[in-house]
């Protein structure tokens, strides 16, 4: 029998329930808004409360945090990550310079628009945001996957030529392994 | 700081010309002190500096592009720890056929130093053994240091860029104004809506 | 054969049990800590969250035949050790959770108890993620550390109640009082050995966070990690009601095995959340001093008793 309206509303109220109230992040901290975090998770601002918690693997998280300003040398190291992943997976950009650039929107190293090259479910601005605003950010995203709005890896792999189109623009040498999940 | 007699740097710096005859050294001030010469003289200026006058130490090697004078500065800092002076060397190479003698083989932190200039100046270093990735990777264009490469025009083209709004709202006029506040004496000089 | 069916819903029963208690000591440990950090902490019911998360995210990551089995060893390991502990004793509420015991099986554990981590390294050494071997090493060098304490502390208590098995020395218990204070010798070296066992504290270094990305566990997510964290839950719980049945004279009720077992798992616990993390040799120096000194003592105490 297939899954009627009513059963599958209730899996995905419960399914939406544990995935938002237990965010594994993956910080990507290349960038100066990495420090943002560490008060974020320690006793001022408590993360954990909210069951936000730190993974260290991209294998185990569920979100990946891009912490500032993307040089082309990591921006493949990013792509890595997120393509290795597991579904259902969300990447927050964080500080003006993954929404235009930032700071270094004129450098010869650094990408501006972090939405090009890997989907973007919340952003957070500012130059840094405060942990506050990483916060709000965060509740911003548990808001977004309670309503089913969270759905930037299906994005992705519907679009992916254009997005690889975009990344083999930057990353002349394309030596990267294919994963297909 | 109460010894100002500069006579521990005067001696470094007459001997230094002392036994190089077209070199010219001088004191700027306490334990600074530089010299500058051609530059077929530089390895063995710092084998002399190292072994002879104690400078065992290289803090710092580094190139200014002078594109007005069509050359490049090379800068090497030396350092004293017995006499507690800085020992400063320049010299000029010319910008088209930037080459500069390998200097890995006297201080092996130079290594780091030498492959930096080498893909952000394009200074070729004869001899010289590194890895030729170091901070850019599959870069092609002309070396993103020198003075003569347009940082904007390179990124408008390589990167996408956000356009701008269209009605170049000020962020501040636009808070103030969802929330029916003032705007504070010193912000409104900055505001857009005269 | 209602004998026999009331047996079957007796280790489902146990399964659970052991499972909701473990998730929720596994909540209580994390607020804990973060009350020793003046932080507010998760609630207690974080860890089902996480788990109930976990099952529902895919595991698309295949490195071969090892990977897929490591965390299944691991849970029946778990599920296994389970299985040979008596969880209740007497006629309490739950009469038939006595399972499988036989004569015998103190021995029979201390060999089960290393079958899940030996399997889990077996999986981790397929991945070939080079953080997650390293963890590997430490923890199996740290074993032999843990082992060794711990297996003397048994092989005293056999010596002197003469029997190798659980209910025997429940047996032994209730005629001559609690083996924590007839053999306390014995007693010490288990809880040195105990504070090693469950990773905590200054016996981290094999999982040791941010140091070796998370450990052992590196190449593992989804629903792996989900099983892995599930068969810990009951892990815990199995260790826990081990020391309980053979040092406390098990419980006959499941409010005194919430107490017994919660009160000797803080040890371990805020031992843990005070301490920095130590080295593996460090650790094994530790193990090899003054918990090996006491399960000697508590040998020789055991001949003479």
């Amino acid at each position: 029998m297939p899954n009627d309206k009513n059963s599958q509303k209730i899996v995905d109220m419960i399914t939406g329930f544990a995935r938002s109230n237990s965010l594994f992040m993956l910080a990507y901290g290349t960038g100066c808004g990495d420090i943002e975090i560490p008060p974020a998770m320690t006793s001022r601002y408590d993360w954990e409360r909210f069951g936000y918690r730190k993974m260290a693997t991209p294998r185990q998280a569920d979100v990946l945090l891009i912490s500032g300003y993307l040089a082309t040398k990591t921006l493949k190291r990013v792509i890595r990550s997120y393509e290795q992943m597991q579904e259902p997976k969300y990447v927050i950009g964080f500080g003006s310079c993954t929404i235009n650039g930032g700071m270094y929107w004129d450098s010869y190293n650094t990408i501006n628009m972090l939405d090009h090259y890997i989907p973007v479910d919340v952003y957070i601005n500012g130059c840094m945001p405060r942990p506050e605003a990483v916060m709000s950010g965060l509740f911003e995203l548990q808001e977004m996957i309670k309503r089913g709005d969270a759905n930037g890896a299906q994005k992705y792999r519907e679009n992916l030529e254009w997005y690889r189109a975009n990344q083999k623009k930057i990353i002349k040498n394309w030596k990267m392994p294919d994963y297909n999940w | 700081m109460t010894d100002i007699s500069l006579e521990k740097e005067q001696k470094i710096a007459d001997e230094l010309e002392r036994t190089f005859p077209n070199l010219t050294a001088r004191v700027r001030r306490a334990r600074r002190v530089m010299a500058s010469l051609e530059k077929e003289l530089i390895p063995s200026v710092l084998v002399h500096a190292k072994d002879n006058l104690g400078f065992h130490h290289l803090s710092h090697m580094s190139v200014v592009d002078w594109i007005e004078d069509e050359h490049f500065e090379m800068v090497y800092t030396l350092w004293n720890h017995e006499k507690r002076v800085q020992l400063t060397i320049k010299t000029m190479i010319s910008r088209d056929n930037a080459t500069m003698a390998n200097i890995d083989t006297i201080w092996r932190q130079a290594n780091t130093y030498q492959r930096e200039m080498r893909e952000m100046f394009g200074i070729e270093f004869p001899g010289f053994v590194g890895e030729k990735d170091f901070l850019l990777e599959d870069w092609d264009e002309m070396p993103p240091m020198r003075r003569d490469f347009d940082t904007m025009e390179y990124a408008n083209k390589t990167y996408f860029s956000r356009p701008g709004r269209e009605d170049a709202q000020d962020v501040r006029d636009t808070i103030s104004k969802r929330n029916g506040e003032e705007v504070p004496d010193f912000a409104k000089k900055y505001s857009r809506e005269k | 054969m209602d004998e026999f069916w009331m047996k079957i819903i007796g280790f489902v029963a146990t399964v659970l049990l052991a499972f909701v208690v473990g998730a929720v000591y596994g909540g209580l440990v994390r607020k804990i800590i973060a009350r020793t950090q003046n932080r507010i902490g998760p609630p207690w019911y974080q860890n089902f969250i996480d788990i109930l998360k976990l099952y529902s995210k895919s595991s698309a990551i295949n490195h071969g035949f090892m990977q897929h089995i490591a965390p299944a060893m691991a849970i029946t390991a778990s599920v296994t050790v389970l299985m040979f502990v008596p969880v209740l004793t007497g006629d309490g509420w739950f009469p038939w959770f006595e399972n499988l015991n036989f004569k015998g099986d103190l021995i029979f554990l201390v060999y089960m108890m290393v079958f899940g981590s030996l399997g889990m390294a077996l999986g981790i050494g397929q991945t070939g993620n080079p953080n997650a071997a390293i963890g590997v090493s430490r923890g199996l060098s740290m074993m032999v550390g843990y082992e060794i304490p711990f297996v003397m502390a048994l092989v005293a208590l056999m010596v002197q109640t003469e029997t190798t098995s659980i209910t025997g020395l429940m047996e032994y218990q209730d005629q001559h009082g609690w083996l924590m204070f007839s053999s306390p010798f014995a007693f010490i070296a288990a809880v040195m050995a105990m504070l090693g066992m469950f990773h905590y504290g200054p016996f981290d270094v094999a999982f040791a966070p941010s140091e070796l990305a998370s450990g052992p566990p590196s190449e593992f997510g989804g629903k792996y990690l989900a099983l892995m964290m599930t068969s810990g839950s009951i892990f815990a719980f199995a260790k826990l009601v081990l020391f309980v049945d053979i040092f406390m004279n098990g419980a006959s009720n499941l409010i005194i095995l919430v107490i017994k077992t919660l009160v000797l798992y803080m040890i371990p616990v805020l031992y843990g959340a005070v301490s920095p993390r130590y080295r593996t040799e460090q650790a094994i120096r530790y193990f090899w001093g003054w918990p090996t000194f006491f399960g000697a003592l508590a040998i020789i105490f055991a001949i003479y008793y």
